[in-house]
């Protein structure tokens, strides 16, 4: 599987070839902003007959369509973001091959001498100096491979539920309708959050790359090689995804728990707070990705910060 | 000066470029945004956690007005991250024009940096779209809690009101997911430029 996502991230492309990521995730964006366009009007139409006489039935099977079809329109406009990362992280390997080859040409003559090794502060935070690339840290191996299974399981996770919300549509006010609306919810959360845990375990992949790559250049031309440690945001992006995975996983289960119950009421309790609760995870996922964003964009800026150093000192 | 190079609009110069308005408010507001959505998903799940013992205790105003509360306050959370989201990608595009600019100026063979692309263009006019829709959810829900609460809105009113509010809230979130999408994508169209630009500082080289 490695070697199969080795050249996913890394195709033999010419660096001026536009690679097809972008299209493909716009595509699927439009596809999922179509699909919620039609998910809106279910919810305006059932809306207009709440209170009807004889339409609770209606009323009550919209709402197991809409639900499903909901989290399928967000699925695809999520799976295009996936999509869209995975075309940030080729063109990042691309553009390292490009600025070794190019620095290779620009760097100034210099005397590079004996490179002091060891912790240093930097405007963009605490790095440090070492004469060799540094080693991949275990959680970005971990990213760098396990992108792709989040998001298989993720979208099998809300196309089952988007199957079973059918079954929760065809039963409505039945224990079997119950059972199946607490699966739908359950199972589709489930998956939304796979697949925003297989967007943060890429945006990991994106500072891996960062990291490796500028390593790997700065090895490459014979200077010292200066990389950033791991700020605080990193480390915070880390806790607030697996938090945020924790709930989903634990929603499931509640969810999965809550099909045993006999009494409505009882049923009606809990469901009315494992709503909010598994909309909490993803918030946590969401606030997670904020911090991944921000730490890529503190890396770019210490890294263009290390190339001017480079092309003007020549070490 | 505007010129085209390899099929990329730019503008040219002999000095290094700042950051365009879009990516300093992104610079300066993306970590206030995180701390409001932090602060929105809080009181949203205490909100619901204190409406489930009004559903507990058989109290359907209470738990209605809650529930209503409850969601404005998770969905000023979501609006608050997407907001954060948006504004980190912000910055990261300000990073690329301010940092590859500065690498040409030192380099004293002219600056050229791309004009904001159409994709770029659609970020954010997408983004301010999917906030208003959000928000005028979040405001709906507040006014059927006041409402409900004070006695002049039915729960059956109520409930209808819950679908069509449901309905735009579903359709801001996608709509602020694809400017989003537009903004990673944005990304992309950045990192080639750079590619082919600094292969072709070398050549001149």
């Amino acid at each position: 599987m490695t070697a199969t996502l080795d050249k996913i991230v890394h195709p033999d492309v010419d660096y001026q070839e536009k690679t097809k990521h972008r299209k493909i995730g716009i595509g699927l964006g439009v596809a999922g902003l179509l699909l919620g366009m039609a998910v809106a009007v279910l919810g305006v139409v059932a809306g207009n007959l709440v209170g009807n006489p004889g339409d609770e039935q209606t009323v009550a099977q919209l709402k197991a369509v809409a639900f499903g079809l909901n989290t399928t329109a967000l699925l695809l406009l999520k799976t295009g973001i996936a999509v869209v990362l995975l075309g940030i992280l080729v063109r990042i390997w691309i553009r390292v091959d490009s600025v070794r080859q190019s620095l290779a040409v620009l760097k100034p003559d210099a005397e590079v001498g004996t490179i002091r090794t060891g912790p240093i502060d930097t405007e963009y935070g605490a790095a440090t100096v070492t004469a060799t690339a540094p080693e991949r840290m275990t959680l970005h191996r971990m990213a760098t491979t396990m992108w792709a299974p989040m998001a298989v399981m993720g979208v099998m996770a809300v196309l089952g539920g988007l199957v079973v919300s059918w079954v929760w549509a065809g039963n409505v006010g039945t224990r079997t309708g119950l059972g199946a609306a607490a699966w739908t919810q359950g199972l589709q959360f489930l998956g939304e959050g796979f697949i925003l845990s297989s967007i943060a375990f890429l945006l990991a992949s994106i500072l891996s790359a960062l990291r490796e790559g500028g390593g790997e250049v700065q090895q490459a031309l014979g200077i010292s090689v200066v990389t950033l440690q791991m700020p605080a945001t990193a480390k915070a992006f880390v806790a607030l995804m697996m938090m945020g995975l924790m709930v989903e996983v634990v929603q499931f289960g509640l969810y999965v728990y809550i099909t045993t119950f006999d009494d409505l009421a009882r049923y009606t309790l809990w469901s009315s707070w494992l709503g909010p609760f598994r909309e909490l995870g993803l918030g946590l996922l969401l606030a997670g990705i904020v911090l991944a964003l921000a730490t890529i964009a503190n890396a770019l800026g210490f890294q263009f910060n290390r190339i001017r150093d480079i092309v003007v000192a020549g070490k | 000066m505007t010129a085209t190079t390899h099929g990329f609009d730019v503008e040219t110069s002999e000095v290094a470029f700042d950051e365009i308005l879009p990516q300093k408010a992104g610079t300066a507001l993306w970590a206030p945004a995180f701390v409001m959505a932090l602060a929105g998903f809080t009181a949203g799940i205490v909100l619901h956690v204190v409406k489930a013992t009004a559903v507990a205790d058989g109290d359907a105003v209470r738990a209605v007005t809650l529930g209503n509360l409850g969601t404005a306050s998770m969905f000023f959370g979501f609006t608050m991250v997407f907001t954060a989201i948006a504004f980190a990608i912000a910055r990261i595009l300000g990073a690329f024009r301010v940092g590859g600019s500065g690498v040409q100026a030192s380099l004293g063979s002219g600056v050229k940096v791309l004009q904001m692309p159409t994709v770029g263009k659609a970020f954010i006019g997408l983004m301010a779209m999917g906030m208003m829709i959000i928000l005028a959810g979040v405001v709906g829900h507040v006014v059927v809690a006041t409402q409900v609460n004070s006695g002049s809105m039915s729960l059956l009113q109520a409930e209808q009101w819950d679908w069509w509010l449901e309905a735009a809230r579903r359709f801001g979130v996608q709509v602020y997911l694809f400017s989003i999408l537009l903004g990673l994508a944005t990304i992309i169209y950045v990192v080639r430029f750079q590619t082919i630009r600094i292969r072709e500082l070398a050549q001149i080289a």
